[in-house]
């Protein structure tokens, strides 16, 4: 192949120069530019086949597709959610519910992440129509933290992963109910609007267009946008999982606190789905539980898909200073509920 | 980007997750059988939406004087494309032996309450029950069984090769594998499917702890590829 390879180029160099010597004609030169111009490409996409069926290439295609696969339908529900509350729900509905104190909207809030069935992804476009439906922006972000973690899809796999474990269940509702009122708090007292990226493309429902209209619009904009930065957190998340060996994971078991850091910031860097990442928590036996509740709590709020998500829905500079508030908070919060509970 | 290429794009994706769940089982080899109800509503949805919006926005550029703007899709969206062409034409395949290779063993979940095994002989067995018979039963109620197990290869050093399954519990990128290692039998390519049976090779105390999970295989048989392969099932037949 090799050989093939690199006589279409010499020849190329030869027909060159003496297309040059020749002075003027040209026409001789151009057939072996498009002989070029199909071998090229060929070889190009030939070696690019034989590195893409590489174990390595292979199994990070498989991770970064079923990544984007078990997560789209999630995706799709949140979105259309985000849609339909853009479309349909009247504005001031949700002032109505929520306390008018913003302190105590807060808890209230993170409380009501319990209804949303389902994983992180589809939180990240309903807490963007929440806030543009007028919530104020630190309850939607104690919303945003929280439905992932303490819905019951969620909090069931958790029992069945730590079977004759309810302190774990336990904890982990505590652990990130905690964290959500916190950074919502922390978000009433430390905030910026700046931060967040304004919320035009949200306008609620206007007289004289169909609802109906509105919402596929909303929708298809809200799916396209998100789904672009899932891959973008996918592939980031594949590369991770591929590239470190779980057999890494066990050389810092031994320590407590640094277990607790460690998992933490594997949490971040796996990315799995709030609702399987019990599973893989309950299999991590080598390390402390509390280390374990902090990568229950920190996954299904901070990981790279979800970072991608939020920049994209919210804003860079959001995304960074919230996910890292998040990550220290999450983690002081586990230990703290975790070491009273387990 | 133009409204016609944001109908494509979903459509593309539409058709994307229903050739994997719909009319093939590709969608095995990235989630479990569970998701596949959900995997086909979705690619409905992106196909009705796909459908709906070139029809309905026919002749509207981007940016149209529509009131308000949902037209501002960035680029990032185009990153869809990759695993919407990926799943149609360029399916990866299932995790297999690499991505074994590279984890240690599933812990076994703690059991203490273990029935005599069947009569039958060779007795079908998943990978996972012979390592918790093998690691926690004291009643040795493997010692000298002759069991037969399916699963893949994954190449070993030293003249042994240790029988794979990969188990997921949400998606691929939770994989973990359960491993028996075994010993005897001809040295087949990473990733063949094969049947073996066996008697449990002596290492350790059987019961404990300490036991080795490994097999001295009697006969070793390729199979086809289950369809579903990522779960610790007993040998077909």
């Amino acid at each position: 192949m090799a050989g093939g390879d690199g006589d279409p180029v010499a020849g190329h160099k030869d027909d060159h120069v003496a297309a040059v010597e020749a002075g003027a004609e040209p026409p001789r030169y151009w057939p072996l530019l498009l002989v070029g111009a199909a071998v090229v490409p060929g070889a190009l996409l030939f070696f690019l086949g034989r590195w893409g069926d590489a174990p390595a290439v292979e199994a990070w295609r498989t991770v970064c597709l079923a990544v984007v696969v078990q997560a789209l339908p999630f995706l799709l529900l949140g979105t259309a959610l985000s849609g339909a509350i853009n479309a349909f729900v009247p504005e001031g509905v949700f002032q109505r519910l929520l306390p008018r104190r913003a302190v105590l909207a807060v808890p209230v809030a993170g409380v009501a992440g319990v209804v949303l069935p389902g994983c992180e992804c589809a939180s990240v476009p309903v807490a963007g129509s929440l806030i543009s439906r007028g919530v104020t922006p630190a309850a939607a972000f104690a919303f945003l933290l929280s439905a992932p973690a303490v819905n019951p899809v969620v909090l069931t796999a958790t029992a069945i992963a730590f079977p004759g474990n309810p302190a774990m269940v336990l904890a982990r509702l505590l652990a990130s109910l905690a964290t959500a009122v916190v950074m919502g708090w922390l978000w009433l007292r430390f905030g910026r609007a700046e931060w967040l990226r304004p919320v035009v493309r949200h306008t609620g429902h206007r007289e004289g267009n169909s609802r109906l209209d509105e919402f596929r619009r909303g929708f298809q904009h809200d799916f396209l946008h998100a789904g672009g930065f899932l891959v973008l957190g996918a592939i980031a998340a594949a590369t991770f999982n591929v590239a470190v060996p779980r057999s890494v994971l066990d050389t810092f078991a031994a320590a407590p606190w640094l277990s607790v850091l460690f998992l933490a910031g594997l949490a971040v860097l796996l990315a799995v789905c709030s609702e399987a990442d019990a599973f893989l928590a309950a299999s991590l036996t080598g390390f402390p539980p509390v280390a374990r509740l902090a990568f229950m709590v920190v996954g299904p709020m901070v990981d790279l898909k979800l970072v991608a998500l939020q920049a994209g829905t919210f804003g860079r500079a959001f995304a960074v200073r919230f996910s890292a508030a998040t990550v220290v908070v999450a983690v002081a919060c586990s230990a703290l509920i975790g070491g009273v509970l387990l | 980007m133009k409204r016609s290429l944001q109908a494509g794009l979903l459509v593309l994706c539409g058709l994307g997750l229903l050739h994997v769940s719909l009319f093939t089982d590709l969608c095995l080899r990235y989630v479990k059988e569970g998701m596949r109800p959900l995997l086909i509503a979705s690619g409905v949805v992106l196909l009705l939406l796909g459908v709906a919006g070139a029809l309905l926005d026919r002749g509207q550029g981007a940016g149209d004087g529509h009131g308000h703007d949902h037209s501002g899709v960035p680029r990032v969206a185009w990153l869809l494309l990759l695993p919407a062409l990926s799943l149609l034409f360029y399916a990866p395949p299932a995790l297999g032996a690499y991505t074994a290779a590279r984890q240690p063993a599933k812990a076994v979940v703690h059991d203490s309450d273990f029935g005599p095994l069947p009569r039958s002989s060779p007795l079908p067995m998943t990978l996972s029950d012979f390592t918790s018979r093998v690691r926690q039963d004291r009643g040795q109620a493997v010692k000298g069984r002759t069991v037969r197990m399916t699963g893949f290869v994954t190449p070993g050093d030293g003249g042994s090769w240790e029988l794979t399954r990969i188990i997921l519990n949400c998606c691929a990128a939770d994989a973990q594998s359960v491993k028996v290692r075994v010993y005897g039998g001809a040295a087949l390519p990473a990733d063949t499917w094969v049947t073996v049976t066996g008697t449990w090779h002596p290492g350790g105390t059987l019961g404990t702890g300490s036991a080795a999970v490994a097999l001295d295989a009697r006969t070793v048989t390729k199979v086809p590829r289950p369809t579903n392969g990522y779960q610790d099932a007993l040998p077909l037949g």
